[in-house]
């Protein structure tokens, strides 16, 4: 048993290594990044706040950027307005589709209704369909609601998803419908039933779900590349590609970038580790 | 009593948000895509200044997709990329092995004598180390590896397991232009700690006579050949004795083949060695993403270190874990031993996730790429790691030729399609296994 756990050590050595080196040459100057030993001799925190200084709008090259009020960080900074808006756009496109593919999940197991399981099936096979397929058209339709550069482009097109009514309707399955039957002898209204009943017993999907949307939000790529123009409104991905491209130079600014878009999710991850796992095996094992 | 009536009015009113995004951005994108794909729609024709009618030229996109010569070639590389897929299986069915053993002592108290003995040995070992000059740097890194140990020993495979999700749940940009900086040939850590280790493989190449590379080359060709026709003559009994199903059967001709590749692979390297330290330099670490041969490997590797922990790992410790414990004891009173008891019960009680795994990473592999393509290398020296996916962005979105993308898209949805299908039919007879 002890060589299981030294085994294992030595392969999360390999794991972490990355990680282990970004943070580690974040925090070097520049003339130390080739060197070959890892830690640096010559701690230079200030590349953090650098990175936020470095890009300020329509400012390509960091210049000589003396001390910052505490509020400039906010007002004046690409990066801190990176982290902004993917965070907004994470949290705006996690409620929207929790509750509509919620709601949709609720008419697909838990009432009965003509051609049900026909427009369920059709749902399904839309997930095989490749993203990029849809990319094309979806990017013209935005041009004419004239929603490219903006907020709403890359809300509303993600608000819903056949993945996530997928993994609701199988989860919401699962909870016996006796449930339902009690509240309506009481009295209740669909919605009554559906929020007062349903949802809770629900929450561990639905925070599965959540997880999972709030992810792939924050890490998605193609879409925001597409779709935005102005540097205000960048996400983190494309805000970094935009820094390494301007920056990528500098390889500590860009590793301390990488560094605090990377650590949010890491804290995610640790505290909510058990959902997940949970989700992921429920998702496949079940399905 | 209910009242059998239909829900019609109160379904549509829940459905209705999901239903008006999904015809807005699915429905309609489809039918629009299709048609896209069989017209000439060019932003460089169609646009304020220059606007010609949109003609339907029907199926002349996908002549061109056929005959264009980069078209084979983004598509060759596309399956390469897949061929990092059965490696990325085993890997993950490794390490999920590894965690579903025993990893925590029965008795509380045991486990805190194996934490508290772990942290105290590695803070030795850090002290050790830090007097011996490796600085306050060892100390702290020991320190660390301490704290995972102890934490393993009381908390079991939790605490490994999230370390190598961990690779998986951040990828993303960030970690791809992470990886970009570690591949980079001159600051990259990966060059920096790789040639003094080739600088010593030359020098002890440049001091045995070649014939033992060859040799030992065309010896492993040899072990390669033969150990493929072996394990695949065995395979293939065991698949006509019905000891496994087709699929198994497949999964492990599969591994077998792939097996012997490596050797032949490694043999190779070894004919060549003499060759390759003959010129002034030696081995020199390989370029990496600016390399032509080295871009995809480099690209497969962090592939690789991202997706091994990842979910297929959890999915095959799920399905390890419902493996019932009996045929474990059937093969024991066997006399089986470690290997066996993964071959004959391991292995193929894994099937269905296996198979599970098999088609959605034939899935992704084949629409991915881009990515990694778009951050790390624009599309790689002379399109060496240009994918179909990211082929389509540089046609529709760089270019602007939008009908012709759409095209080359729809191909893509073809070939998913036909291989998700033959995927299914083949995997049925699964279920029968």
């Amino acid at each position: 048993m002890l060589t299981n756990h030294v085994f294992l050590l030595l392969l999360c050595c390999v794991a972490a290594l990355p990680f282990l080196w970004m943070v580690l040459t974040s925090f070097k100057p520049f003339n130390e990044v080739q060197s070959t030993h890892w830690v640096p001799r010559d701690w230079q925190a200030e590349n953090y706040p650098n990175v936020f200084k470095a890009l300020r709008y329509g400012a390509l090259q960091s210049e000589e950027v003396g001390q910052w009020g505490f509020g400039q960080f906010f007002t004046d900074s690409a990066f801190m307005r990176y982290y902004f808006n993917s965070l907004y756009i994470a949290a705006a496109v996690t409620f929207l589709q929790c509750l509509t593919s919620a709601m949709a999940a609720f008419a697909f197991s838990r009432l009965r209704w003509r051609g049900r399981d026909k427009v369920f099936l059709m749902y399904l096979a839309t997930m095989m369909i490749p993203g990029l397929v849809l990319m094309i058209p979806n990017y013209q339709i935005m041009m004419r609601l004239r929603w490219v550069d903006s907020y709403a482009g890359l809300i509303v097109p993600a608000a819903f998803s056949a993945f996530g009514t997928f993994l609701l309707r199988q989860f919401m399955l699962t909870i016996p419908s006796s449930m339902d039957e009690a509240a309506e002898i009481d009295g209740a209204s669909k919605w009554q039933v559906f929020w007062e009943v349903i949802m809770p017993l629900a929450r561990p999907g639905l925070i599965v779900l959540c997880i999972f949307t709030f992810m792939g939000t924050y890490n998605s790529f193609f879409w925001p590349l597409v779709m935005l123009r102005t540097q205000e409104k960048y996400t983190l991905p494309v805000g970094l590609l935009f820094f390494d491209s301007s920056q990528g130079q500098e390889t500590q600014l860009l590793l301390a970038a990488v560094t605090m878009s990377v650590v949010p999710l890491i804290v995610l991850f640790v505290i909510l580790q058990k959902y997940l796992v949970k989700g992921i095996q429920l998702g496949a094992v079940k399905g | 009593m209910r009242k059998h009536r239909t829900d019609l009015l109160p379904a549509a009113a829940f459905l209705a948000p999901n239903l008006i995004g999904f015809l807005a951005f699915v429905g309609f994108p489809l039918i629009f895509s299709i048609s896209m794909a069989f017209t000439n729609w060019d932003l460089s024709l169609h646009n304020r200044y220059r606007n010609e009618p949109i003609g339907w030229i029907w199926l002349r996109n996908f002549q061109d997709l056929l005959s264009h010569p980069d078209f084979w070639k983004y598509f060759g590389n596309t399956l390469f990329f897949m061929m990092a897929i059965p490696i990325g299986i085993a890997g993950s069915l490794f390490l999920a092995v590894l965690l579903s053993r025993p990893l925590r002592s029965r008795s509380p108290s045991a486990r805190w004598v194996l934490a508290v003995g772990s942290l105290a040995s590695f803070a030795a070992i850090g002290l050790f180390l830090m007097a011996g000059g490796f600085g306050a740097a060892a100390f702290v890194f020991c320190m660390l590896a301490g704290g995972v140990l102890a934490l393993g020993f009381t908390t079991g495979a939790v605490v490994y397991r999230t370390l190598f999700y961990l690779p998986a749940f951040t990828s993303g940009v960030a970690v791809y232009l992470l990886w970009k900086q570690m591949y980079n040939p001159i600051r990259g850590p990966i060059n920096i700690a790789l040639q003094p280790v080739l600088d010593v493989l030359t020098a002890w190449v440049r001091g045995t006579p070649s014939w033992f590379w060859q040799g030992s080359g065309y010896a492993l060709w040899a072990v390669a050949v033969l150990g493929v026709l072996w394990l695949g003559l065995k395979v293939l009994r065991a698949w006509a004795g019905r000891d496994f199903g087709i699929g198994t059967g497949l999964m492990s001709l599969i591994a077998v083949v792939a097996g012997g590749l490596v050797l032949y692979g490694l043999g190779w390297v070894a004919v060549h060695l003499p060759e390759m330290v003959a010129s002034k330099e030696g081995l020199v670490a390989p370029k990496w993403l600016s390399d032509v041969a080295w871009a995809k490997p480099a690209i497969m590797i962090m592939g690789l270190w991202m997706g091994i922990g990842g979910g297929n790992m959890l999915l095959y410790i799920a399905g390890i874990s419902n493996i019932p414990q009996e045929l474990y004891e059937a093969a024991d009173i066997d006399g089986a031993g470690r290997w066996q008891r993964f071959w004959h019960v391991t292995w193929p009680q894994l099937a269905p996730t296996t198979f599970f795994i098999v088609v959605m990473s034939v899935i992704g592999g084949l629409q991915g790429g881009f990515e990694q393509a778009r951050t790390m290398t624009q599309g790689g020296p002379y399109g060496a790691t240009t994918t179909l996916s990211y082929f389509v962005y540089t046609e529709g979105f760089e270019t602007g030729r939008l009908g012709y993308a759409s095209a080359v898209a729809w191909a893509m949805f073809v070939m998913i399609f036909v291989l998700t299908v033959l995927n299914y039919r083949f995997g049925n007879k699964y279920v029968n296994d």
